[in-house]
């Protein structure tokens, strides 16, 4: 009697175990996923690991108007009814203060800084400028046979009005206000990071430990994932064709992985692509450059460096960022050869 | 004798084992190809589900929206391709057709996304561009 006893120890443990397993694998957080195509014209898509559909339901809500919020406030194109946005302040140049948000403040702010750091390369106070581009770039994709390129001349004079020392922020009174007519602010280098900082931050504070988010690219990894491995991401190949969409794969935790391209948005004018991202210096697209990867923690900085790496050249770029604690990059050059940072290599996975 | 008997019995435990082992591996590989094959075309219109499609069934559907408004999806040997599409820019009809799970095609000014949804792991879990 004993003995038989004894014998069943051993399988009960193991059962035991077994069951305890599959119970606490049941217990995992699931991954649950959301897309919208409503915030900063381009692809959010919010990935996290949560107790139940309706747990996620609850924050992604909370995360989705956060965003919304953030699109409104940083628009440029569009006013909406009783709030002022960058639109408001553009439209104010020369006129007048405009009383706005402190997370606007905080933005500009944010990029008065960026433009020291990037040495000039990343001007939150390029709109007039840009805004020639986006023009002749709408033009040009309507109608591909008639398709220009915008003439020195106009550019000059609009880069005119592009002083970063012109955009005067009063933090008391909480106004910003463009000291020339015709300047024009556009955050578009540095917005979407910004937002994408902000809502990590908020994520966390929600309960959020482990999430993925990517505002059109711009992403962030909150935390590992589940079983203790990294957050896997694919870097886009500069030939969309290409069956590979993926040139490298690089895998991170508690980072952010922003890329600047030429790919995305671009108009062509007798065979050749201008993209939508314009060097301050010369006032045209850069020449060399296919794509900047950046990776550092801070979604802001490593939008606005992405955007500002892509329009020096890759040797100026490489020199910075050695500069720069915590930063790495990797560029594809227009003849396909991929350089990196010194420190870049150590994230890349196969 | 008692010893022998104990052997005996513990060379059928482990073979047993080894059998339910290696049952269990096969079986869980024919399961996962079954679940690749049943790869789905998911067809969303701001954020709402609109159609799921097997991606190995050949068809061509016209995604109406308002105003007259479309986008013409074909799925054709495997691949989803935007063939068609009323938009201003064109962008998701240039794109190249997908197939691999994850892989999507974004219309932004309908808001229409198409994304591939399989069982099969993803390489990725993001991408950056």
């Amino acid at each position: 009697m004993k003995k038989s006893i004894k014998a069943l120890i051993f399988p009960v443990v193991v059962m035991v175990a077994l069951l305890l397993l599959f119970v606490l694998k049941l217990k995992q957080d699931a991954k649950y996923e959301a897309t919208y195509t409503d915030v900063f014209d381009t692809v959010t898509s919010i990935t996290v690991y949560d107790k139940n559909q309706k747990e996620f339901h609850k924050k992604e809500e909370k995360l989705h108007n956060m965003l919304l919020k953030y699109h409104k406030e940083y628009d440029i194109y569009h006013s909406y009814k009783g709030l002022n946005n960058i639109k408001t302040i553009n439209d104010n140049a020369g006129i007048q203060p405009v009383k706005v948000d402190s997370e606007i403040i905080e933005l500009l702010k944010y990029g008065k800084k960026l433009y020291k750091e990037t040495k000039g390369q990343t001007n939150i106070a390029f709109g007039s400028v840009l805004k020639v581009w986006h023009k002749y770039r709408t033009e040009g994709i309507d109608y591909p046979e008639a398709a220009r390129v915008p003439s020195m001349k106009e550019l000059k004079e609009m880069a005119k009005y592009c002083d970063i020392e012109d955009v005067i922020i009063d933090e008391k009174a909480s106004t910003v206000y463009l000291k020339k007519k015709g300047m024009s602010l556009d955050v578009g280098s540095i917005g979407k990071g910004y937002a994408v900082e902000k809502l990590g931050q908020y994520a966390k504070k929600l309960g959020i430990e482990r999430a993925l988010i990517s505002v059109g690219g711009n992403v962030l990894a909150i935390g590992e994932k589940p079983d203790q491995s990294l957050w896997k991401i694919g870097i886009q190949n500069p030939d969309l064709d290409n069956e590979e969409s993926f040139i490298k794969y690089v895998s991170v935790k508690d980072n952010c992985v922003v890329t600047s391209g030429d790919y995305q948005r671009y108009y062509t004018v007798k065979g050749k692509n201008y993209c939508h991202i314009v060097d301050p210096d010369t006032l045209m697209p850069s020449e060399t450059i296919h794509s900047v990867t950046v990776i550092t923690k801070k979604s802001g900085y490593a939008d606005a460096l992405s955007t500002g790496l892509f329009n020096m050249s890759y040797e100026e770029g490489k020199a910075l960022v050695e500069t720069l604690p915590g930063v790495e990059a990797m560029w594809i050059l227009k003849n396909n050869k991929i350089g990196y940072s010194s420190g870049f290599e150590q994230y890349i996975s196969q | 004798m008692e010893q022998k008997g104990k052997l005996k019995n513990d060379l059928i435990l482990v073979t047993v084992l080894l059998l339910v082992a290696v049952i269990t591996f096969f079986a869980m590989k024919v399961y996962q190809k079954q679940t690749t094959n049943h790869a789905m075309v998911v067809v969303s219109v701001d954020g709402k589900e609109w159609g799921r499609y097997p991606l190995n069934k050949n068809c061509k559907k016209v995604i109406s929206l308002s105003d007259g408004q479309y986008n013409e999806l074909t799925i054709k040997d495997g691949y989803a391709d935007m063939t068609d599409a009323t938009c201003p820019d064109k962008i998701c009809v240039h794109h190249k057709k997908i197939s691999k799970n994850g892989e999507t095609l974004v219309c932004l000014p309908h808001k229409v996304v198409v994304e591939i949804e399989s069982e099969e792991e993803s390489n990725v879990d993001g991408s950056t561009n």
